[in-house]
């Protein structure tokens, strides 16, 4: 029997990181639901919704609430990847389309919530 | 007294070409027999071929781990009445090789067990005229993580171990752990950093098999739990 070499994971971070954002995510989502769908006044609309979105305040929770729902559900998808599929060529495709799929939906919502302008 | 079909799930490493086949035998349970009982009462009695690993008979030397109705147990703390079943079916642990029928090679458990440095770690030499001595309080903190049989029927109930045949094993961080939360231990780091592997600790899916799985009550889901926190802070403190 052969002891093996031990490989440095670094995984402290991003397994803390996971934690903290999967916080985050259930604080946010709460947030989202009083106000989107409890609070709200009459037929929830577009107009309503385009309101909200352009305050800077809730353009910001938007924008992070879109990286770090991301970045928590592609990690953790990356994780499950990593677990189980072993063959070198399907890893590096698979975490290549993670990493773009990270990269698209970043910035396309970026894009879309932007240029939401108050009383536009 | 019952009579009860055992169905054992078999494999002889010099008929591979048969694989793994299952036998059934019929045996006569009587009031307190454990399944470690029953397996002997097989072999003696009815099929000398039959092979499994026991020892102690009595819970300390963890040979007898294996498969029981779904989970794993040491067959000799395991009484078949209490199964609830007339039906037991007994398989060699998952996730380790087959040596021949219920017993299985170790070596993935041992692997994992030195990658942590499963021993005390201190700078200073010992005293000479005494122990390394530790206050009831600092001892206290062992409790719980020293007990370790190392049957191996944590690591074996692990999904993590099923999808990776080197993960470290909760078995081995339970044992870590166990020398991070010594008070006569010096080499935590060496301890954590053989953790933080890509094998290591990070491919515990918090899944609790392992605790549902130790014949003796031990929890090694919490104890990885430590090992994670303890990296953690010290990464970012």
């Amino acid at each position: 029997m052969s002891y093996r070499e031990s490989v440095r994971s670094g995984g402290a971070l991003l397994w803390f990181f996971q934690r903290v954002t999967g916080v985050y995510l259930a604080v946010v989502l709460f947030l989202h639901v009083i106000m989107t769908h409890v609070l709200i006044r009459g037929e929830l609309s577009f107009d309503q919704v385009a309101d909200r979105v352009a305050t800077p305040l809730w353009k910001t929770v938007d924008i992070s609430f879109l990286v770090v729902a991301l970045f928590h559900g592609l990690y953790g998808l990356w994780i499950v990847l990593d677990d189980y599929i072993h063959r070198d060529w399907l890893r590096v495709l698979l975490y290549g389309g993670i990493a773009i799929a990270a990269l698209v939906f970043t910035t396309l919502g970026i894009l879309t919530l932007l240029p939401f302008q108050a009383g536009g | 007294m019952a009579m009860m079909t055992f169905k054992i799930h078999r494999f002889n490493p010099d008929d591979e070409r048969r694989g793994r086949y299952v036998q059934e035998y019929q045996v006569d349970v009587r009031k307190g027999m454990t399944i470690l009982d029953c397996l002997n009462e097989i072999k003696w009695k009815q099929d000398g071929t039959l092979t499994f690993r026991r020892s102690c008979r009595s819970g300390i030397c963890g040979s007898c781990a294996m498969w029981v109705n779904g989970m794993n147990r040491l067959a000799c703390e395991t009484q078949a009445a209490t199964l609830g079943s007339n039906r037991i079916e007994i398989r060699p642990m998952p996730g380790y090789p087959v040596v021949k029928d219920l017993a299985v090679s170790l070596d993935p458990l041992v692997r994992g067990l030195m990658a942590v440095k499963p021993w005390l770690i201190a700078n200073g030499p010992p005293p000479t005229d005494q122990e390394r001595l530790q206050s009831p309080e600092e001892r206290e903190k062992l409790l719980g993580l020293y007990e370790c049989i190392l049957c191996g029927a944590c690591t074996s109930s692990c999904p993590s171990f099923w999808a990776d045949g080197d993960y470290i094993g909760p078995h081995a961080f339970l044992k870590a752990y166990r020398f991070v939360a010594d008070s006569r231990d010096d080499g935590a780091k060496a301890h954590l950093d053989a953790c933080d592997d890509k094998h290591g600790l990070w491919r515990c899916h918090t899944i609790f098999n392992c605790v549902e799985a130790c014949p003796k009550d031990l929890n090694p889901t919490k104890a990885i739990s430590e090992l994670k926190k303890e990296l953690v802070r010290r990464k970012i403190g």
